[in-house]
């Protein structure tokens, strides 16, 4: 058995290093010196991967944002040409004949289809930065007690114009009822429900209706999200909320898998969370929100 | 990297005629950081195992990796402290000691190993369990879901390898449930543990990263 003084000496190296205040006690001929000094070397090793970590992170967050930066510019101009060669087309289509008048359709239809990538793209890029940062810590996300009404209209206002146009409608709380509060960053919050929200939409069918409900329990908010269309199966239901997750019915839908994901990592570092009812439970597709209170 | 490994486990009781294989030939991995749920109806294996993955009882065949350590090899009072270390159990009755208060409880496994308390840890425990204003009273004076969440705190507390809970909203309403298994959930997320639930409900599972199913004693 070591003796009781060594290995105090030894808890003690420990709970100094665990609170990052060891130094060598001695410095003699004894295995005791020999280990100190190896210990010390250990952390000194241990710091300077943690920091090493640190800068790469830093490397890493500089990388995404000059990425983000640098396609914004690209981007554009796609979007400006396209936009041009529309212009072309239209002003030849008026006097054009057959076959001609055929291929200026089509050219029309191609246009189109590169502006609807560009601007998937652009969505893609914008999430993975805001991903990024918020994985990196760069952007915090501060919780604190805010009204759950204000959330809803500000995610609603967001998704409005894209409903319009496609005749859906939305059923929301009368606003006596969203006086409840919860604990969340009503900014990063709203971009959370918008997501969950700018799905809804997508595949509701045309003049559906999406319903927006509160309920609570003792320790959660909790916001319902629920619309007309095909739901979630209950084999996707864990599933959808992995990156760059898609569900095989929706392959050829707009959208690039990356939302649901975004919208769950926000909704984690406010320790609140998000789950889908799958569609063997209820018709039509839902989505719950939990917001701790 | 596998936080818990479980290679072709099998369990069989009985013999000849009466040979019942409770659980045959499961292998099982679970990540570091990991929230995966075992579903199952009952008779299906899913408790037989969770004992075994829990080092409660010996598998007939096969083995169980925890933190680096074949459980297989532990025996008696090894096996007992490696428990109290490395595994924080949840189950569906709660199992609070109901003599000592709800502090005293979660903080039980770490003076058993005569560990200093993490203050600052144990605090953020408990705010983000809820449970901040009930920590002087006995446990008896809580409703069951305040019961589960102390218990969880408990689990949480010695900061174990993983964490095993066994239907852990068995003896609860359906809306505290949801606000246990939320709990469990974000604050398993938070401080970055690994749970492997058990439990029939399907639903309940769906709370999981990731969900496996067992049937007849197999994985399906």
């Amino acid at each position: 058995m070591l003796g009781n003084r060594t290995i105090d000496r030894l808890e003690k190296m420990l709970d100094e290093a665990m609170d990052g205040r060891f130094v060598e006690s001695n410095y003699d001929e004894t295995k005791l010196s020999r280990l100190e000094s190896k210990w010390k070397e250990f952390l000194g090793t241990s710091a300077i991967s943690a920091q090493n970590l640190e800068a790469e992170r830093h490397r890493l967050e500089q990388f995404i944002s000059d990425i983000s930066h640098q396609t914004k510019t690209p981007m554009t101009n796609i979007k400006m040409y396209t936009e041009l060669l529309r212009e072309e087309i239209d002003k030849l289509n008026g006097n054009a004949s057959g076959d001609i008048q055929k291929s200026l359709n089509r050219l029309k239809k191609y246009a189109d289809e590169i502006n609807r990538q560009d601007q998937r793209l652009e969505f893609l890029v914008d999430s993975l930065t805001k991903l990024s940062r918020l994985e990196s810590g760069t952007l915090e996300v501060k919780a604190q007690r805010s009204p759950v009404g204000e959330l809803l209209e500000a995610a609603i206002a967001a998704v409005k114009q894209k409903a319009k146009m496609r005749n859906i409608s939305f059923v929301i709380p009368d606003p006596s009822e969203s006086m409840t509060e919860a604990v969340f960053d009503m900014k990063w919050t709203t971009e959370a429900l918008v997501n969950v929200l700018d799905n809804a939409v997508k595949y509701s069918p045309e003049g559906g209706k999406i319903e927006v409900y509160i309920s609570e329990t003792d320790m959660y908010v909790q916001i319902h999200v629920t619309d007309e269309g095909n739901g979630i199966t209950e084999e996707d239901a864990t599933r959808i909320f992995g990156r760059f997750f898609r569900t095989e019915e929706v392959q050829q839908e707009e959208g690039v898998g990356i939302g649901l994901y975004l919208t769950r990592e926000i909704l984690s570092k406010e320790d609140g969370y998000i789950k889908v009812v799958p569609n063997n439970k209820r018709k039509g597709g839902e989505f719950i929100i939990y917001l701790r209170k | 990297m596998s936080i818990l490994i479980a290679e072709h486990l099998k369990k069989y009781y009985g013999e000849g005629e009466t040979l019942v294989k409770a659980l045959d030939d499961v292998s099982i991995e679970v990540e570091r950081g990991e929230f995966m749920s075992i579903i199952g109806t009952s008779g299906s294996g899913k408790s037989t195992l969770l004992h075994m993955l829990g080092g409660l009882d010996n598998p007939t065949e096969g083995r169980v990796v925890i933190d680096d350590k074949d459980i297989s090899t532990l025996k008696g009072d090894a096996l007992c402290i490696f428990r109290r270390r490395k595994i924080g159990f949840i189950f569906q009755s709660f199992n609070l000691v109901p003599s000592i208060s709800v502090y005293e409880n979660i903080v039980l496994p770490i003076q058993l190993d005569g560990k200093k308390v993490d203050k600052e840890y144990i605090d953020n425990v408990i705010e983000t369990l809820g449970i901040s204003k009930k920590l002087k009273v006995l446990p008896s004076k809580l409703s069951g879901g305040q019961q589960q969440r102390v218990a969880i705190a408990r689990a949480l507390a010695s900061k174990p390898a993983i964490i095993l809970a066994d239907e852990p909203t068995g003896n609860l309403d359906t809306k505290t449930s949801q606000d246990v298994l939320g709990l469990l959930k974000t604050s398993g997320k938070k401080f970055n543990q690994t749970i492997v639930m058990i439990t029939h409900n399907d639903e309940i599972a769906q709370m999981a990263d990731r969900t496996i199913h067992i049937e007849d004693g197999h994985i399906v």
